[in-house]
């Protein structure tokens, strides 16, 4: 590993960095010895494809997401890919998802041929319920809200309207595992939900990988040929499938980790409400939404400021690894751009967010010191 | 005769001789904290270039992405019709149909590769490329079908998932088509432990679209060019396939030794085996013979301990999944008969002498027991 050299500022009392990865901490050099320990037990065994570690940590995996089933599938684009396959969604139909996702989710949605319909998303970053239901045509064919950043989409309400309009629902919950409403998680409440375990989501494998979850038998024996080349057995095919397996030697990575989730989950909590305490206090500053009935897990922890360009330029500048997703929503990508027509000024809250949103640090290997660091440096930079 | 157990691969005893090496290169992994995209994969990626005879060579999570996401970065698209042979697995042919495109079949020769002339009499005006499968190791014959391509204003694709490491005229496989797709899954030649793959090319805008199509169709952090997959080999897989890649060599050989020792002890009038041909050099991916008697033949071996598998008993264009495309049993003759006589028997490169003897001895010996 490289060894940076010390910047010059830090020797000022108002410089201390803030590392935006915490992977360096996560598998520290005691973390390695054991995932290591594990591979070399797993490796000489060659059970490498659908293996039982991989079996194994998908019986956790629904089990810590309170869901009948799990799939381990090649990443999270994949796991809204497969579902929305698995749907029946094709060519013509409309998905609706939320102006300003990742990029993955609108790819899922176009890569199986169906055409992505964006609306706005409120304050708390998820997709607007009202706006949801009024972009709904005789085409749509799927609702597929994003809990973002680890905050929850109103799911209860988005049942409710897919009830009503007999839709299936695909939640994104790549950014929200452990994430709920009323005790109910994220990725249980629709048909199925999508989860990442790319390296830098809560819960992670060592490269990338995703996870389905449903209720739904069918839909889990469904998913199990898709992503599987569509064999039934070994010589015959029912369906025209994929090669999007979770990698048995990725499962054992996350057999160790899934472990740490609840300390990972509650660590971020925690350090979400002493910045929600700090920064709170600044003017400058606004808050999204809280809620009592809400568990929200902050794999992004952001905020709304005035001067956002300027105060990130700041916070780099002091040692704090700040950063803005996304600074081009989604809807305004060169790639969405040609395929559904979208021009600025679409979506107001989208585009305001882009403009006001921050995001910083939050994660759970970062100490009170780090914390207490961003607060002071953002109430700083406003008062200078 | 004394039974011995022939297993028909040998994961195992690959770990057994590879441990001291693959122990060290997990850890470095490890400690290096590469996951995903590192410059591993730019080295891994020169050598695999290098080794192909190719310009480029681009890592991904699996031979099935490389056709995929290869073809769409050489423009196949909707409405394009790609000529294959029936006779591959699967993946090959769910390439062409995700990608929109729609799989035309076209029958094999003996040797279960492609048929030139059924490659000409299956070409329309629709026709985008033709896409070779080196089944078995054996490479297609790419003299004649690049010829067939020439004429037609045709694009080759090389589907290279048992090839890697095959030459045909002294060339080696992935550096005849527009690109090839190699496959390093678990039971190849060369062989990650999980799902990993490689596309080859000697065109940069098709490595360089591949690349962005493998992340997203990001051209950086913020910006989406295109739209794009999730696609990409796994640094500790690459840490792996980038050893593996020195052994291959040896690897190949010790297949070939097996290979020749089956060729040379099993010319009886009830077994064919298709002949090498002097300008091919087979990778053995798989060792093939061709029997009547297949299905009493597995049996009897299976009572003897000798293991043996079908590749593949069901041709793809009788699969449920291929309904839509209207086929029916006599479509393919070739392929049809071939998936009832053919039988694949172990040649994995941990066989001992003793293992082969058993195997030819037990075929002998079905075969005399009612002449």
């Amino acid at each position: 590993m490289s060894i940076k050299t010390p910047s010059p500022k830090a020797a000022s009392s108002h410089y201390l960095e803030v590392p935006w990865s915490y992977l360096p901490k996560q598998f520290n050099d005691r973390a390695i010895e054991e995932i290591f320990a594990r591979l070399r037990a797993f490796i000489p065994t060659g059970d490498f494809t659908l293996g039982k570690p991989l079996v194994e940590f998908e019986q956790k995996f629904a089990k810590l997401i309170g869901t009948k089933h799990a799939i381990g599938v090649n990443s999270g684009t994949d796991a809204i890919k497969l579902s929305l396959k698995a749907l029946g969604i094709g060519p013509g139909d409309e998905v609706i998802t939320a102006a300003n996702t990742f990029i993955a989710t609108v790819g899922a949605i176009v890569e199986i041929g169906a055409t992505p319909i964006f609306v706005d998303c409120t304050d708390n970053f998820c997709l607007d319920a009202v706006a949801l239901e009024a972009a709904i045509t005789p085409r749509t064919k799927a609702l597929l809200p994003v809990h973002f950043a680890g905050q929850m989409s109103d799911m209860p309400t988005i049942m409710d309207i897919a009830k009503r309009h007999s839709l299936p629902v695909v939640e994104d919950a790549c950014q929200c595992i452990l994430g709920n409403i009323d005790g109910k998680n994220a990725g249980s409440w629709g048909n199925s939900g999508a989860f990442s375990l790319h390296p830098l989501k809560n819960l992670n494998v060592w490269g990338d990988g995703g996870m389905i979850v449903t209720n739904d038998d069918a839909l889990a024996q469904y998913l199990r040929k898709l992503r599987n080349h569509g064999l039934v057995n070994r010589d015959e095919v029912g369906i025209m499938g994929y090669n999007s397996r979770l990698d048995t030697t990725q499962a054992v990575v996350g057999n160790w980790l899934i472990e740490q989730v609840d300390f990972i989950t509650d660590t971020r909590i925690a350090h979400a409400q002493i910045l929600d305490a700090g920064l709170s206090a600044i003017q400058q500053i606004t808050l999204p939404p809280r809620y009592t009935n809400r568990k929200l897990v902050y794999h992004l922890y952001m905020v709304f400021a005035e001067q956002r360009d300027e105060l990130l330029q700041y916070c780099i500048a002091h040692g704090i690894e700040t950063k803005v997703h996304y600074p081009l929503p989604v809807y305004l990508q060169p790639a969405v751009r040609n395929l559904c027509n979208t021009q600025l000024g679409d979506f107001a809250t989208t585009d305001r967010h882009a403009k006001t949103m921050i995001s910083f640090p939050a994660h759970e290997h970062l100490s009170k010191d780090h914390l207490e660091h961003i607060i002071t440096t953002v109430a700083r930079f406003y008062r200078e | 005769m004394q039974a011995v157990s022939v297993p028909y691969v040998q994961v195992n005893k690959q770990y057994v001789e590879e441990e001291p090496e693959l122990l060290e290169i997990i850890r470095n992994v490890l400690s290096s904290r590469s996951y995903v995209l590192d410059s591993l994969i730019d080295e891994l990626e020169s050598e695999l270039a290098e080794f192909c005879g190719t310009k480029y060579a681009v890592t991904l999570n699996s031979g099935t992405d490389a056709l995929m996401l290869g073809m769409m970065a050489a423009g196949i698209s909707r409405g394009d019709e790609v000529i294959t042979p029936p006779n591959s697995f699967v993946a090959s042919t769910t390439a062409i149909v995700h990608i929109g495109a729609r799989p035309v079949f076209a029958d094999v020769l003996p040797d279960q590769n492609i048929d030139p002339a059924a490659i000409e009499s299956a070409i329309t005006p629709k026709t985008k490329a033709i896409m070779a499968v080196h089944l078995t190791g054996r490479i297609a014959q790419m003299d004649l079908i690049q010829a067939i391509a020439d004429k037609h204003g045709l694009m080759v694709i090389e589907d290279a998932a048992q090839a890697a490491g095959s030459r045909y005229l002294d060339k080696p496989a992935g550096s005849f088509g527009t690109i090839g797709c190699f496959s390093a899954h678990p039971l190849k030649n060369l062989n990650a432990c999980g799902d990993s793959g490689f596309l080859t090319t000697n065109d940069a805008a098709i490595a360089q679209r591949v690349r962005r199509l493998r992340s997203h169709g990001m051209s950086d952090r913020s910006t989406v060019e295109e739209w794009g997959f999730v696609s990409r080999m796994d640094t500790l897989q690459a840490a792996i396939v980038q050893y593996r890649l020195k052994q291959l060599p040896t690897v190949i050989q010790r297949r070939r030794e097996h290979a020749k020792f089956y060729q040379t002890h099993l010319q009886l009038p009830q077994v064919f085996i298709p002949a090498c041909r002097p300008q091919e050099y087979n990778s053995f991916h798989t060792f093939v013979i061709q029997s009547e008697r297949r299905d009493e033949l597995a049996t009897y071996l299976a009572t003897q301990g000798i293991s043996t598998a079908i590749h593949y008993p069901i041709p793809i264009h009788l699969q449920p999944a291929a309904k839509s495309l209207g086929h029916k049993p006599g479509s393919f003759p070739i392929t049809e008969q071939q998936a009832q006589r053919i039988l694949t028997l172990p040649v994995n490169q941990f066989l001992s002498r003793e293992h082969q003897v058993a195997v030819v001895d037990a075929i002998k010996a079905f075969f005399a027991k009612d002449a």
